[in-house]
């Protein structure tokens, strides 16, 4: 997926939607590590670390995220994969 | 739906090459933003048409060649029958577009178009409009298209917009058809700003940072003043936004840069020029003032604008 980074934020141009959408500071350090090789876990793993957040809330936040962006078509889940459950 | 098939009788027989019978031997060279733009194969009556539409922007044709190099285009002519019968009322025209790496072709309402970089852009269009209104209308749309697809050439973008100026520094108004770019132009024009086009605009990205925005001659309900310089400095983007107070909210770049490319017309869609697009969009997003508007009708607008003066 093409998208800009651009002060923290990143912007998506869905062409085939005639969309333009940007995203925060989450949303596009998410798009930075849904580089087919890591794991959702691995991306909540990292996020925890870069972020001064409660870890069950962002990893809930980042879920839910996954989801949106995938029901919007701009991420897919890889075969062999499994579902990623916050942690308690 | 595929390409061609709302507008064109036979989409499988759209050219291939810019080639076919011209309409007639006349050519005109208008100077607008990105060009000199050469048209050729014109008949008396439509030459005549495009100099009456873009007065005061036609070159003489001994000068359409030098000393700059022009972006031609071809005029041929297609029968009517080539054309479906469209009933056009309470319809938002679109042009369909197909795009590739080294073409973009284009159909419309008796119209047919392509864009090849050969490797220089050069356009061919057909219609089987042979004057009036119908040919004036076939023919802006497509210079419309070329002037977009040119000034991406030129680290330059055309955008859906109203721009205004005080004589010395501009503002862009972005938004889509019914934002209130005509609206907001008329109010800054009864303050005694000079609307350059509520409609469309070119913004040029300078070498060593800041943006110009330059006049187009496209325009919506406000026709825009001929004369005056060819470009202003850009001192703010401002997206327009449905309200009934004027109001400013800054924008961070992102979204400065997303309204951008929404407001980017034909070129938005290609994902060929995709980063064709975005580059000089960035840099603009980067480095000039964006905020969100929404104004009222008392006419407080062009004092807020003015205040953006930094």
């Amino acid at each position: 997926m093409r998208y800009r980074r651009i002060e923290g934020e990143a912007v998506v141009l869905r062409q085939s939607a005639a969309e333009v959408l940007v995203l925060n500071e989450v949303g596009a350090s998410v798009l930075d590590l849904a580089d087919g090789e890591q794991t959702v876990g691995a991306w909540i793993e990292a996020l925890i670390g870069e972020y001064d957040a409660d870890p069950a809330a962002l990893a809930r936040e980042v879920l839910e995220f996954a989801g949106e962006l995938r029901e919007a078509g701009l991420l897919e889940t890889l075969a062999g994969t499994t579902a990623v459950e916050p942690p308690p | 739906m595929s390409f061609g098939s709302g507008f064109l009788r036979f989409p499988d027989l759209f050219p291939g090459r810019r080639s076919g019978e011209p309409w007639g031997d006349r050519a005109v060279a208008l100077d607008v933003a990105g060009g000199p733009y050469l048209f050729s194969g014109l008949s008396p009556l439509q030459e005549e048409a495009v100099r009456h539409r873009f007065a005061g922007l036609c070159r003489d044709g001994g000068d359409a060649a030098a000393p700059v190099v022009p972006v031609t285009s071809r005029v041929f002519r297609a029968p009517a029958s080539d054309f479906l019968e469209i009933d056009v009322r309470g319809w938002e025209y679109t042009l369909d577009m197909e795009h590739g790496p080294g073409s973009m072709r284009l159909a419309g309402l008796r119209l047919m178009a392509r864009l090849d970089w050969t490797p220089a852009l050069a356009g061919g269009l057909w219609t089987s409009e042979a004057a009036g209104e119908e040919w004036t209308s076939v023919f802006e749309n497509w210079f419309r298209v070329l002037a977009a697809y040119r000034l991406l050439e030129e680290s330059g973008v055309v955008l859906h917009s109203a721009g205004v100026t005080d004589g010395t520094s501009a503002w862009l108004l972005l938004g889509p058809s019914g934002a209130g770019k005509s609206t907001s132009s008329r109010l800054c024009l009864e303050r005694g700003a000079t609307v350059l086009s509520d409609d469309l605009n070119a913004v040029f990205l300078d070498a060593g940072g800041g943006a110009r925005l330059a006049r187009l001659p496209f325009t919506g309900d406000l026709a825009g003043l001929p004369g005056g310089p060819a470009a202003y400095p850009l001192k703010a983007v401002l997206r327009l936004a449905q309200g009934t107070e004027d109001r400013l909210r800054p924008l961070t770049p992102a979204a400065a840069l997303a309204s951008l490319v929404a407001a980017a017309p034909f070129v938005n869609r290609d994902p060929w020029r995709r980063e064709a697009l975005l580059a000089p969009l960035e840099r603009l997003a980067r480095s000039v003032p964006a905020w969100e508007l929404t104004f009222s009708l008392g006419g407080g607008i062009w004092d807020i604008l003015r205040t953006l003066n930094a």
